[in-house]
């Protein structure tokens, strides 16, 4: 069953993702949540989902250091990770890229296109 | 509206404990079921003495099974799902939201970026089609000239109708009078609605305004009955709003461009003024010109930059003196190199203008020659723009072919046979070649029958 976890400081950006990507849920997707970095981490180590939304600014261990743990040090690259950051926000690219990151999306997000995205990941027919 | 699966809500993580725990407590037997009969929950011995129904938004959703004691739980349930509804509703009013948002933020950048009335016309269109529920839209814009709005961008108009909308005439023209935008749910019912060929049921018209004056009108609507609101229209009127802002952007730069066109040429005609003999020789030369470089396939930028150089390539002549420029019998060698010195005065002269920049080259060096003979500088082959060698075949054909008082013009062939026996030496072969290629009657009676460079 493939699994998706939602990274994000704020409830209501969770609650607002978990939604868009509900409809998984009726073809076996599990959706898990985490409002902390450190709890990202765990879940990511103990249940390897494929995708991960996670967010940049999070307070103790931000969505950078989080992206890097996974990919360098535990060295799980077949996690696709897709950054999340606040319109407006200063982002650093680079930053994104030596983490290795797989794509950054921009909050307020599309609903279509995060669905989309997800679907063409997890390779699931539209 | 989302409505709720009794099986979702019961499973929810921070719930089921809860429900599980309550259950344990009642002490009675009891069975959950959704509403197509699927078991949820059932603890031993349960019996269907009485059911109670869970309400969602005044549907059942499901059944509690059970004596009077479950009861309460088939209300906790309702209450849970009341609860859980209006927060799915709320969400999913922020994600509508946020639709809006991204694509008003993408139809900002790549309106902004966009100097073309009519690309404009057709993101605006492209955007509208995502956001709001429609069959057709169309784009209309004020003819200034005529006072009427025509039609510059349309979708779901099959016919390809080309329609025009008068002040005050319909719904569209009424939207025009008034300058407020404005939703006819039925169409039919309005008795402004002028009959089209093309059956809309629902519509939503706005001006597009640049500062108070109503210079355009978008139109979308809808072949089946659709309820459009005030929030539909909110947005409608931003999206009209944007691109109003785009189009006065275009608009002020093709105004723009034209003076400085306009400019660039007018500071042609002195020249030709000076020499009235030479009548319409510019013309001619930025003609043959972007003949010539049209059939070499140079890159949009290069024919710019070409057209420039074209009409300004004698702009320099204006620095010599009247007794050399329009002496009639041959130039001794003192006046000749008073002459010569046209090309780096016309440089001097247009240095000045940072947009003539791409145009200097153009017309310093189109006295060179291909074999290095020629002048201010003596460069030769590819080390001469390729404006210059251009506009050198352009110029020299046109010198032939013209008459002037003490002598008769060549004919075509006559010229064409010139420009052949100094092909290589004083001109860049494949330009001469590329001029053969080209229409050059067309560009001559293109030339004669312009009154002002149009650009």
């Amino acid at each position: 069953m493939p699994k998706v976890l939602i990274v994000d400081d704020e409830p209501f950006i969770r609650l607002l993702l978990e939604q868009t990507l509900e409809e998984l849920e009726d073809e076996g997707v599990e959706l898990i949540t985490a409002d902390n970095g450190e709890t990202a981490l765990e879940i990511i180590r103990s249940e390897t989902p494929e995708i991960v939304f996670l967010d940049v600014m999070m307070p103790k261990m931000n969505g950078f250091d989080v992206c890097k743990t996974v990919k360098n040090d535990l060295g799980i690259s077949e996690v696709f990770i897709v950054l999340l950051t606040a319109k407006g926000q200063e982002f650093d690219k680079q930053k994104g890229i030596d983490v290795g990151a797989d794509i950054y999306m921009t909050k307020p997000f599309n609903p279509d296109e995060v669905l989309a995205k997800t679907r063409e990941i997890l390779g699931m027919p539209k | 509206m989302v409505l709720l699966s009794l099986a979702k809500l019961i499973k929810k993580k921070e719930f089921a404990p809860i429900l599980n725990r309550l259950v344990g407590s009642l002490d009675t037997p009891i069975i959950i079921e959704d509403d197509e009969g699927r078991l949820l929950l059932a603890t031993d011995g349960s019996e269907r003495h009485n059911k109670f129904p869970v309400n969602s938004s005044d549907t059942i959703i499901g059944w509690v099974y059970g004596n009077e004691k479950v009861a309460p739980i088939a209300a906790l349930l309702s209450y849970h799902a009341a609860a859980e509804t209006e927060k799915r509703n709320l969400t999913s009013e922020t994600l509508n939201k946020y639709k809006e948002i991204t694509l008003l933020y993408d139809m900002v950048e790549q309106v902004s970026s966009c100097l073309d009335t009519r690309e404009i016309a057709r993101l605006v269109i492209e955007q509208a089609i995502k956001v709001i529920r429609l069959s057709r839209v169309d784009v209309l814009l004020l003819n200034k000239e005529v006072g009427i709005m025509e039609l510059v961008a349309s979708y779901g108009n099959d016919n390809e109708v080309s329609m025009t909308v008068k002040k005050g005439v319909g719904i569209a023209g009424s939207v025009w009078a008034s300058g407020r935008a404005e939703i006819v749910n039925d169409v039919g019912a309005d008795p402004r609605f002028v009959s089209d060929t093309i059956k809309i049921s629902s519509l939503m018209c706005a001006p597009l305004k640049s500062k108070d004056a109503v210079v355009g009108i978008i139109r979308l609507g809808s072949e089946e009955l659709v309820n459009y609101t005030a929030e539909d229209l909110k947005l409608f009127n931003t999206l009209a709003s944007l691109a109003a802002v785009a189009m006065e952007n275009a608009s002020l730069y093709e105004q723009l461009k034209e003076a400085f066109y306009t400019t660039v040429y007018t500071l042609a005609e002195t020249i030709e003024k000076r020499d009235p003999y030479t009548g319409n020789h510019t013309k001619r030369v930025m003609e043959y010109s972007l003949a010539i470089g049209k059939t070499l396939g140079l890159q949009e930028e290069d024919m710019a930059r070409l057209q420039l150089s074209a009409v300004l390539h004698d702009i320099g002549k204006i620095g010599v003196k009247d007794s050399v420029l329009l002496k009639e019998s041959a130039l001794n060698d003192e006046e000749f190199a008073e002459i010569k010195k046209h090309a780096i005065y016309g440089e001097e002269i247009i240095s000045g203008i940072a947009r003539l920049k791409t145009a200097i080259p153009g017309v310093r060096q189109h006295h060179e020659k291909f074999n290095g003979r020629g002048y201010p500088d003596g460069i030769s082959g590819e080390d001469i723009d390729i404006t210059a060698r251009i506009i050198a075949v352009a110029d020299s054909y046109d010198a032939m072919t013209t008459d002037r008082p003490y002598r008769k013009g060549l004919t075509i062939d006559e010229a064409f046979e010139e420009l052949r026996k100094f092909s290589s030496t004083q001109f860049d072969p494949e330009v001469v070649d590329a001029f053969f290629a080209s229409d050059v009657v067309e560009a001559y009676f293109t030339a004669n029958s312009r009154g002002k460079i149009i650009l």
